[in-house]
């Protein structure tokens, strides 16, 4: 039977979404992590709401930064577990595709659902509401290259043991600049300046990064599954 | 032998001279586990070098 | 033989690993050598003779130290890169032990980087440290080092960590055009590209002669320290080899 790529594709993607949403607590735990992680900051920092306006950015960037990567760590591994994903490498279809939609369907539910969130959460950190396109465009064009990015990080370390910590060193590094610009985009987007330029780094960076990633993470799980 | 003005480093002595002590450690440092790490190597390649006679009695 | 052909015989040289255990062996007392001499005048010259600066007076003379570690710090993560790239592409294992041999060394250096031009911004800048984009950079690239090396040494089976390292040290590279031009493309606390840039160094001789012989001295360097270490590794991946067996009786 010839599938072709694009219905490859929707397959792939399709099969993620069912099994994700069959597990709705699994779906639900990073997003849960993000509001709590953004609620440490002012428990933490005893901050009128004001002062927090002005670390808002950078806090909801971060909590979304470790909520990401919360959820990485099942991109590949339950499919590694149980052999699903050799007979994926083993099934004549392009191994790229495959990894192009699995990480599709995985921003999906995770970066996706992030965006959709930010706004509870950053009214809770006193970012007003005309901010909030250009937030929840930056957490898009963000999620979206970390997706990536943490693909790659998955790809080398899954199947090792204490991986998901390996896979935070990794990914942590090269996401140091999305983390600069998206937050930088929002700070310009609260004090009333234009964010324009930090938003079309961000896209930029994730032009760059959804272009290129495809192929290493595909050579990370090539070596990994060989 | 050099005059105490140089010590001194008009005044930047505390900077500039822990800077030159940082880079003997770091340069020491490099040297002192690079002939560690080879020495270890050596060790062991001659370790495997005996079993492989003892198992095969060829050299 | 033409000149292509002697160029292609060396290359293949140096994938073979007897050959290049036999030349890092030969070559290390040599480079060190001349890593001692290149030194010895950019300190003499550089700390005793050269002039102190209009503006930074004798602070100036950090520049000695933090500008070479901050060179080779780059320049040596590009070579783990390139040697990665070499083995996963061509799959040559000598690739391997280069890129792992030269991975702690690099990341000595960028520490050195971080620590020498620390100890320069306090009394020019006011500050130990600053988030800016040349430090922040720089930074990250030591965390790419210490990932590259972790990595390596999270598998089991040593040429599953090579490989998988090689990939990290590939897609990390993307970050040294960061560190070098940081200084052009945003408002940075740092100072400008005075030495690798079009057109002359902005630099007076007295203070360039030095400089540049530090950076010698510390290419020499780390080319012998690579030696030393490139004779580990590459015993470490041969180990069940004959020429190893050979190699190691004396």
């Amino acid at each position: 039977m010839n599938v072709g790529l694009l219905e490859a594709f929707a397959l792939i993607v399709r099969r993620e979404l069912c099994l994700s949403f069959r597990r709705p607590d699994q779906l639900l735990q990073p997003l849960v992590f993000f509001l709590i992680v953004t609620t440490l900051f002012p428990l933490g920092l005893n901050l009128q709401l004001s002062l927090l306006r002005d670390m808002s950015p950078g806090v909801l960037w971060v909590a979304a930064l470790l909520s990401s990567l919360l959820s990485l760590d099942s991109l590949f591994k339950s499919d590694a577990d149980d052999g699903t994903l050799e007979q994926l490498a083993l099934c004549g279809q392009d191994l790229t595709v495959i990894v192009v939609a699995k990480t599709f369907a995985h921003w999906l539910v995770s970066g996706a659902a992030l965006v959709l969130v930010s706004p509870v959460v950053g009214t809770a950190l006193g970012i007003p509401t005309e901010a909030f396109l250009t937030m929840m465009l930056s957490l898009t064009l963000g999620t979206l290259t970390l997706s990536w990015l943490g693909a790659i990080g998955a790809g080398l370390t899954v199947g090792l043991k204490r991986g998901n910590v390996l896979l935070s060193l990794i990914v942590l590094p090269l996401a140091m600049p999305l983390l600069i610009f998206g937050a930088g985009a929002t700070d310009r987007a609260i004090s009333g300046t234009s964010s324009a330029g930090a938003l079309y780094f961000l896209a930029a960076l994730c032009v760059f990064t959804c272009t290129l990633a495809p192929f290493a993470a595909t050579t990370a799980l090539r070596i990994t599954l060989e | 032998m050099m005059s105490s003005s140089f010590w001194v480093m008009g005044g930047y002595a505390r900077y500039v001279w822990p800077c030159y002590a940082f880079a003997c450690v770091v340069l020491a440092w490099n040297l002192w586990s690079a002939r560690r790490f080879r020495g270890a190597a050596q060790v062991r390649a001659r370790r495997a070098a005996e079993m492989a006679m003892a198992a095969g009695g060829e050299p | 033989m033409t000149v292509r052909e002697i160029m292609w015989t060396w290359f293949y040289k140096l994938a073979s690993p007897p050959y290049v255990y036999g030349a890092s062996a030969a070559l290390a007392p040599w480079a060190l050598g001349g890593a001692a001499l290149a030194m010895g005048y950019g300190l003499i010259a550089g700390l005793a003779i050269a002039p102190p600066d209009y503006q930074q007076g004798e602070a100036v003379r950090m520049i000695y130290v933090h500008v070479p570690s901050a060179m080779l710090s780059l320049t040596v993560y590009t070579l783990m890169a390139a040697a990665s790239a070499v083995a996963l592409i061509w799959r040559i294992k000598v690739g391997h032990a280069v890129a792992a041999a030269s991975a702690p060394i690099g990341a000595s250096f960028t520490i050195l980087a971080l620590v020498t031009g620390s100890l320069w911004g306090r009394p020019m800048w006011g500050t130990y440290w600053a988030w800016d984009p040349r430090l922040t950079s720089e930074l990250i690239l030591l965390f790419l080092y210490v990932g590259v090396m972790s990595l390596r040494l999270a598998f089991e089976d040593p040429s599953r960590g090579d490989r998988a390292a090689a990939l990290l040290a590939i897609v990390g590279v993307v970050n040294v055009p960061i560190v070098h031009f940081s200084v052009v493309w945003w408002n940075s606390l740092h100072q400008g590209a005075t030495i690798v840039r079009l057109g002359a160094p902005k630099m007076p001789g007295s203070m360039l002669w030095p400089l540049l012989s530090m950076w010698l001295g510390f290419m020499l360097f780390f080319a012998a320290v690579l030696c030393i270490r490139l004779q580990g590794e590459v015993l470490n991946r041969e180990r069940q080899s004959t020429w190893v067996r050979e190699a190691v009786k004396s």
